[in-house]
């Protein structure tokens, strides 16, 4: 059995969207209590929500964008920048925390004190651009976790996987021309989904060139189909790559009965990914893995996927 | 949708008195495949294309050949030798759309724009027209499309629009075509938004038939034979 550490606050589900939202805090309390009735809380690792220093969340947005986000927060607005994004007073400060629980848990796992993690936050993280907050997302907690075992652990070859099943869009741009985070996503063809990048040609730009990989899967897909396409992208780069650290964006919209996407995933196809990803980790990183929540609306399909994640990180 | 606003105005061109390999280095150097040759006036009085250099030079495979002694005597030929005169211009006031049904029916892949008097003003090329078509359909922005199949009578847009609308969200364009049965049409609209689910069940509610993503298709526009 393996030291995993699982991060989750209550002070998570303060960020309101309102009444009709997907992105809603009974996300986080499914996903809770999923592991909680499986018994599996006493053999984690639990972590808490933290307060960063927020030069990490610099290292990737724009001090202006930050101030931006903040004062909307305050001043009450119902949303930033879009109709997606509705927020509350405490959406700033709800992001913040997710940002510092997620660093405090790559930071047990570079510490050695935890073997991996998986960080049960929100909001969610991939969508959101160095200057823009798009699809739910504000501040883009897997960028800044990379950016973070970057400069503060030194850490050269960060690989991050991305199965939510909208492509992410903002940690592509983060890192395209970053030869020293390769990024993988594998989800709906963008001409079907959210937000519309993520084709086979988007493959990193100057020295980054080759350091991204995207695998757009046509709707109506299922597992035989992602299986054959992970096994073909993502086994065969990360192969290459030889990460050290592996960061996962774990999304679960693309399951058979979320309503998110047309993808018609079982959740033995997500425990499958996870194997092959804890594959490649035992191999090249010393089982290093932090896997962040994403997506992954359907609150029926929530308990049993974070359930059947967390266990992979503890017993494979 | 006016030419002007979509084509290239600072136009690459050579003399007609220019050599082939001049016309060569510039499609490289610029990455074009179209010269409009104007005279001293930047009047218009011909086109080269890549296809027409291509056509004059020896084949690179033909190694028993003195490459060089061949190239010297090319270099010999002029612009006027191989452009075509007289090309099919658009004027500035010509629309998008005069020049996607112009490029059908002539397979031509590049349109110098010109004036009334004939001056060179821009030219537009089907690159140009994909760009212009691209930011049409609005996908180079965030968000998802739908396909609904609609009853061909009308008012069904307005309860579409009205329905999407009512939900607070943006729209990036909106397509409607011919699909399927007889009597069928189907509407694609682009929504600048991840959150489609609920005006997807909504609009089934109303009776909209929300199309399968792998089922969609575009007809084709009718073949100019």
């Amino acid at each position: 059995m393996r030291k995993t550490g699982f991060l989750y606050d209550d002070r998570y589900l303060l960020h309101d969207t309102g009444e009709v939202h997907p992105e809603t805090s009974e996300r986080l309390v499914c996903i809770y209590k999923g592991i909680k009735d499986s018994g599996l809380l006493s053999q984690l690792t639990l972590i808490k929500a933290h307060r960063p220093f927020l030069k990490w969340i610099l290292k990737v947005h724009d001090k202006d964008y930050v101030n931006r986000f903040e004062r909307a927060c305050k001043d009450g607005s119902k949303t930033f920048e879009s109709p997606d994004n509705p927020i509350c007073r405490l959406s700033f400060k709800t992001a913040v925390l997710a940002v510092g629980g997620i660093l405090k848990a790559v930071k047990l796992v570079m510490k050695r004190k935890i073997d991996n993690a998986f960080c049960a936050v929100r909001p969610p993280g991939h969508h959101a651009e160095p200057g823009k907050a798009m699809g739910f997302c504000f501040f883009n907690n897997i960028a800044i976790a990379a950016n973070y075992l970057k400069i503060k652990w030194g850490v050269q070859r960060i690989g991050i996987v991305d199965f939510d099943v909208h492509h992410g869009n903002g940690t592509q741009k983060i890192f395209e021309d970053d030869p020293m985070v390769f990024f993988y996503s594998i989800h709906q063809h963008p001409s079907f989904a959210y937000p519309g990048t993520g084709r086979e040609f988007e493959k990193g730009t100057g020295l980054g060139e080759g350091y991204t990989k995207n695998t757009p899967v046509l709707p109506g897909m299922g597992d035989e189909t992602y299986k054959k396409f992970f096994m073909r992208d993502f086994f065969s780069a990360f192969t290459i790559f030889e990460p050290e650290v592996i960061l996962i964006s774990a999304g679960f919209d693309a399951h058979m009965d979320d309503e998110m996407s047309d993808m018609k995933l079982s959740t033995e196809c997500f425990s499958w990914m996870m194997e092959k990803i804890i594959e490649i980790a035992d191999k090249y990183a010393n089982g290093r893995i932090i896997s962040i929540l994403e997506g992954g609306y359907c609150l029926k399909r929530l308990p049993e996927l974070a359930r059947e994640h967390v266990k992979l990180l503890l017993y494979s | 949708m006016l030419i002007s606003k979509s084509m290239v105005d600072k136009v690459i061109t050579i003399d007609k008195e220019a050599n082939i390999f001049e016309a060569k280095q510039k499609m490289q150097e610029y990455n074009i495949r179209h010269i409009p040759v104007v005279d001293e006036n930047n009047k218009l009085i011909g086109i080269v294309t890549d296809r027409d250099i291509r056509s004059v030079l020896p084949s690179i495979l033909l190694n028993n050949i003195n490459l060089e002694e061949e190239k010297k005597k090319i270099s010999q030929f002029r612009i006027k030798d191989i452009m075509t005169k007289n090309p099919i211009t658009l004027l500035p006031t010509h629309t998008i759309q005069d020049a996607l049904l112009l490029i059908q029916k002539t397979k031509v892949g590049a349109f110098p724009v010109v004036d009334e008097s004939g001056i060179l003003t821009g030219i537009i090329s089907v690159r140009d027209l994909l760009s212009a078509f691209i930011s049409v359909l609005g996908i180079g922005e965030p968000g998802t499309l739908l396909g609904i199949a609609v009853e061909d009578k009308p008012g069904q847009m307005k309860k579409i629009v009205d329905a999407i609308t009512e939900e607070n969200i943006s729209f990036g364009s909106i397509m409607v075509c011919k699909y399927g049965k007889k009597g069928e049409r189907s509407v694609f609209p682009y929504l600048l938004t991840q959150n489609v689910a609920t005006v997807k069940k909504k609009l089934e509610k109303m009776g909209y038939k929300i199309l399968d993503p792998m089922e969609w298709y575009i007809e084709q526009l009718p073949q100019n034979k």
